[in-house]
């Protein structure tokens, strides 16, 4: 409880209350967030299993217009899904990709930049150099070219189960540069401190060192990108799904969902792209909205690129 | 300079080999390129011929061989689909993607300077709050959606823009140019908003904070301790300091600019590189897609050295990356 | 207005339909290009449709299906090897060479080498020239289906491909990858245009042939300008935005919207390509049950997908041979039941389902992906569960051939317009050396099928071959042996004052030489 105590005094905390933009965005993160981890309870089908819809739903207005059902608040998609439950798996997809993503390159990124910033040298040199490469090719381009790697190599029986872990992998693959160099620059700046200086002398193995002492230390400029990259994942995401390199098309995602509904969009069924791309549009916003008020308040040396 | 320079030659050709080699790997997973070449009733044995003909049968190092040997010559293979030499390919549908960054990087820099400009100096107007707050949005909306939007609006409802395609090109020393004819300039406008949609808000960003910074420098106050006109002091002496970062982060975003011709090209048809690529996925056009991943691998190495050649010389204080 | 209309009346009159109206053009968004200009080189409806614009067959399909004398005046039957065909005197090429017996002897004779055609021509051996104006087109068997097959003969210029080009390398070549005379030079046919600029997958021209033999043609149009647009939703947005006048194929879920549109029209015409699923009983342990299949093809809800997929504008199944075939029979209804389904299964044995996979193209048919969807979720209500992956079609059909998946859908089209096609290559029992079932992926096999199917091959009393093809019919369906989903329409939109309906017919090849342009 008293770190709870030290937390509602920290500055931190005092600038949180204080700033409406903060406090907005993160409350209706935190609201999508929960809806989408819950989402077997709050929606009203689990549209992820096949047999909960039917054909001659297809196509229904939402509820409020003509044609519309009570059964579908915003209406069905082509193949009678519920929109409005759709979207909420939908979104947890992007939740799942998005977090899971980012924890993968972070934790690659962490621990190249931390090798490398540590041991520097020829390590050094080359770990960097690796990820310059990386780096200036645009992850989508790295991300289409493995995405059609992985999708052919893993075969087309097992694809339904193995495409959000491959997403996760492709997506984490893709961006794991932006974490090395960022914790690099990081470590370059804790390495000749003295707390450092001093656990060598006391004799504690480097690996100690490196992940107890100077780790805990760079975490900042970490959490701050990650709110960044968490968008920046979902929206990879749903570029992906909408090329067609996504998710399956019995488990569609947000960006899957757009791409549908752009082939709807001149026949007036214009909700199946309409709500997803609201719901998309909105979330990434608040994500990048606390984000930017995060930087600001922490002020960390970023790495800018 | 030159070691540098030798050096991330060293690094091009090392960055070639590797795509190739994973371009090389996945190219039998990527489906049969014969396939797409002949009719659905053709034989399985006719086609088995054709694919020994192509020496699509032989094992991978000696198809890896041959390639990296003709890759040597500047030869990257035939495209299967267009029949035509990959490079060749790939050259003729250069200036489309071009243009199209090009136009989009013209709308980036005329509209991100006088609007970065004016929200630092009237940070309350109603307009400048607008531009900030239309700003953020514009980061949170995917490219696509953006680009579906303006189709809707501009081309099927409205009217007033051709919606798909180059429209009317002309040739100009093999160079096949839209930019050169109305018809042409028209169907540049909804792809260029597209793709601008994404790197504008950051520039107008961008331009703002610094301003706001360079606004509250010490010669700046000296400015106006002296006197001098409003706009001399907003447009010349603080301007003039903002344009050092934009240039170089402009240098390292033009890549990206570069990736998301991918998708604004799909969407609106643009018979570019990255449209050509995408249907050269689907096609199984290995060929070509192999010449197009050393292709973009190699641009993207120059580039970079470009980029951090000049941003060595404009600022001395940074140590080329490597050169130690 | 009134002004051009009397122009064209004058035009049609003086100049009985050669085209003078200067300045009609038409701008056509197709999904895609023809692949190459050398229209011997690959077998495709795109190619077809290509090779009617700038050549001539020797007949040609109406739209009731019987056959319109072209190239050849009329025809007869010599005996049961032989049809003698009678040519059409006066007509020239685009180069100016007069066409003539020899032109067919030369184009059957390249048929028959190319890759993609000489499975539909190995029947036929090499015409025999009588005069100028006369050739005996022979068969090794008695073939019933030459007529048929003469719809693909499009002859080309004898003289122009010829000899040797600039490289040195013989004019006749057909290649596939890389440089060949023919594929890379403007083509030189009898049909109603010229072909006058190519880039591929950017934009192809097309001028009016103003020595067109055809001086009956009410067609109009001037110029043809042929630009590729592969994205559904940019193709219809083109044609509603007034930068097309006409596109095909027209997305079914924007029918309406072209409908209710003042400015444009739709057309659709039936079509002869079934889509159905086929079941992998090599593979699948359940699927050998005629039982579970039966069940299967109760679920299927197919009349559903037609009415909300397909908006209504596909010809519901319950076989493979559409109407008009000699095999269809109209007893055979689709037999969705949904309470049967379940009944079946508990019958045989599966009532707690089982699972299985499946793959589907995405590119390649009219809504496949999402009609492979939509049988994921039908089955999943008798409990079978599906996990499906779709791909384009570059890469589906050699996964199709290795068999990876339980369910497979595949689309067909006849291209002898006949029944026997179908049960061929999708009925029969797989053989690799004859290359007969060669699409067979359900590995269905029955001896009588087999050996009804040979014998119609070579039966030329169309009663006894109707009553053959009928029989086939019958066992597949009763035996459950694929699932049949619908046939294909194909649709076309143009934008008013452009009527397409009298040039349209069933095998998607417009006759765009007789399009009339207001």
């Amino acid at each position: 409880m008293r770190s709870w105590q030290r937390f509602r005094q920290s500055y931190f905390f005092y600038s949180f209350k204080r700033d409406p933009v903060a406090l907005g965005s993160f409350s209706i993160f935190f609201f999508l967030f929960m809806v989408s981890i819950f989402a077997p309870l709050v929606a009203p089908y689990n549209t992820y299993d096949t047999s909960t819809y039917d054909i001659m739903d297809a196509e229904l207005p939402p509820s409020w217009m003509d044609d519309g059902e009570e059964r579908f608040l915003l209406g069905t998609d082509i193949q009678g899904r519920d929109l409005y439950s759709t979207m909420i798996y939908g979104l947890r997809t992007s939740v799942f990709i998005g977090v899971g993503a980012v924890l993968f390159q972070a934790i690659l990124g962490i621990i190249v930049g931390l090798t490398a910033g540590y041991l520097g040298g020829r390590v050094d040199s080359t770990l960097m150099r690796i990820a310059d490469i990386q780096f200036s090719i645009p992850y989508l381009i790295v991300a289409i070219i493995a995405s059609a790697i992985f999708q052919l190599a893993f075969g087309v029986g097992r694809f339904e189960e193995l495409a959000l872990p491959l997403l996760i992998v492709i997506i984490g693959l893709s961006e794991w540069p932006k974490y090395a160099r960022t914790v690099r620059a990081s470590v370059l700046g804790e390495k000749n401190k003295e707390y450092v200086e001093a656990a060598r002398v006391i004799g504690l193995n480097r690996r100690l060192i490196m992940f107890r002492h100077i780790l805990p230390n760079t975490m900042t400029p970490v959490l701050v990108i990650s709110t960044i990259q968490v968008a920046q994942a979902i929206m990879s995401e749903a570029a992906l799904s909408f090329l067609g390199l996504g998710m399956p098309v019995t488990k569609p995602s947000l960006g899957s969902l757009i791409k549908a509904g752009f082939e709807y969009v001149f026949s007036g069924s214009w909700w199946i792209t309409f709500f997803p791309g609201i719901l998309l549009v909105t979330f990434t916003l608040v994500i990048i909205l606390f984000g930017d008020w995060l930087r600001d308040v922490l002020n960390p040396k970023l790495y800018k690129g | 300079m030159f070691a540098f320079i030798v050096r991330r030659i060293i690094q091009a050709i090392f960055v070639m080999v590797i795509i190739a080699g994973i371009g090389f790997t996945v190219q039998n997973k990527l489906g049969d390129p014969v396939r797409d070449m002949v009719g659905e009733r053709v034989s399985v044995a006719e086609r088995e011929a054709l694919r020994d003909k192509l020496g699509l049968n032989d094992p991978f190092l000696t198809q890896f061989g041959r390639f990296v040997r003709n890759a040597v010559h500047g030869d990257l293979g035939i495209s299967y689909f267009h029949n035509k030499p990959t490079v060749d390919v790939i050259l003729s549908k250069a200036p489309a993607t071009l243009e199209l960054v090009f136009g989009s990087t013209v709308m980036i820099l005329v509209l991100c300077f006088p609007i970065g400009i004016y929200t630092a100096i009237k940070p309350k107007t109603w307009f400048s709050r607008f531009v900030m707050g239309s700003s953020t949005i514009g980061v949170a909306v995917p490219v696509f959606l953006t680009a579906i939007t303006l189709i809707y609006i501009f081309g099927v409802e409205l009217k007033w823009l051709p919606s798909y395609g180059r429209g009317e090109t002309v040739d100009i020393w093999g160079w096949d140019t839209g930019l050169l004819t109305a018809d042409g300039l028209l169907h540049l406008i909804l792809p260029s908003i597209s793709l601008s949609s994404i790197m504008l808000p950051l520039y107008i960003r961008l331009i703002r904070s610094e301003m706001m910074e360079v606004l509250e420098t010490e010669y700046i106050k000296f400015a106006w301790a002296k006197g001098l006109r409003r706009y001399r002091v907003w447009l010349v002496h603080a301007f003039k300091n903002t344009l050092l970062p934009v240039v170089t982060v402009f240098g390292v975003e033009i890549g990206i600019l570069f990736a998301f011709t991918l998708l604004t090209e799909t969407v609106f048809q643009w018979q570019g590189m990255g449209f050509m690529f995408l249907e050269a996925v689907e096609r199984s056009d290995t060929a070509l897609l192999v010449a197009y991943l050393v292709v973009v691998g190699v641009m993207f190495v120059v580039i970079n050295t470009l980029v951090d050649i000049a941003y060595g010389f404009i600022n001395p204080m940074v140590r080329i990356t490597g050169a130690k | 207005m009134k002004k051009i209309i009397l122009l064209c009346l004058a035009a049609g009159l003086v100049f009985s339909g050669t085209a003078i109206a200067k300045g009609k053009t038409l701008r056509l968004a197709l999904d895609a290009d023809p692949k190459t200009l050398d229209i011997h080189e690959q077998l495709s409806a795109g190619m077809l449709q290509f090779s009617h614009i700038v050549f001539d067959p020797l007949v040609r399909w109406t739209l009731d299906m019987s056959f319109e004398p072209r190239l050849a005046r009329r025809w007869e039957r010599i005996d049961d090897k032989t049809m003698r065909f009678y040519l059409r005197k006066g007509v020239s090429f685009h180069s100016g060479n007069p066409f003539t017996a020899k032109d067919i002897v030369f184009s059957v004779n390249r048929l028959k080498k190319s890759v993609d055609f000489k499975g539909l021509f190995e029947l036929f051996e090499e015409p025999v020239i009588i005069d100028d104006h006369t050739v005996d087109i022979k068969t090794s068997k008695p073939y019933p289906l030459l007529l048929n097959m003469a719809t693909y003969i499009f002859p080309v210029d004898s003289v122009f491909y010829t000899g040797k080009d600039n490289k040195g390398k013989a004019k006749d070549n057909i290649v596939k990858v890389g440089y060949s005379f023919a594929k890379s030079t403007l083509p030189s046919g009898t049909g109603p245009y010229r072909c006058t600029y190519r880039e591929h997958g950017v934009k192809m021209l097309f001028e009016r042939n103003s020595d067109y033999w055809d001086k009956k043609s009410p067609g109009n149009v001037d110029k043809i300008v042929l630009s590729p647009i592969k994205e559904e939703a940019t193709r219809v947005a083109a044609l509603l935005s007034g930068d097309v006048d006409v596109i095909s194929p027209v997305p079914p879920q924007d029918f309406k919207r072209i409908e209710r549109d003042r400015k444009v029209n739709l057309f659709t015409v039936t079509g002869t390509r079934i889509i159905t699923v086929q079941m992998n009983q090599k593979r699948s342990k359940p699927l050998r049950n005629p039982l579970v299949r039966q069940a299967i093809v109760h679920a299927v809800n197919n009349d559903g997908i037609v009415k909300r997929l397909m908006k209504g504008t596909a010809t519901l199944a319950g076989q493979m041979s559409p109407e008009g075939y000699l095999g269809h029979d109209e007893t055979l209804k689709p037999r969705y039941d949904l309470e049967k389904a379940k009944q079946l299964m508990k019958q045989a044995g599966y009532e707690k389902g089982f699972t299985a996979n499946m793959i589907a193209p995405n590119n390649r048919y009219v809504n496949d992906e999402k009609i492979a969807e939509a049988f994921v979720s039908m089955l999943s209500k008798i409990k079978i569960k599906i996990n499906l992956k779709t791909m384009p079609k570059a890469q589906y059909w050699d996964e199709f051939d290795r068999q990876p998946a339980d369910f497979q859908l595949i689309g067909w089209h006849s291209d002898t317009e006949d029944s026997g096609n179908f049960y061929e290559y999708l009925a029969m029992c797989p053989d690799r050396k004859t290359g007969l079932g060669q699409y067979n992926s359900g590995n269905y096999c029955n001896q009588e099928v087999d050996k009804l199917t040979l014998e119609s091959m070579v039966e030329t009393d169309m009663q006894v071959r109707a009553a053959k093809l009928k029989k086939i019919e019958r066992i597949l369906y009763d035996e459950a042996a694929f699932i049949p989903f619908h046939w294909q329409n194909f649709a076309y939109g143009a934008r008013k004052g452009i009527n397409v309906e009298p040039i349209l017919n069933i095998m998607n090849f417009p006759y765009f030489g007789d399009l009339v342009m207001k």
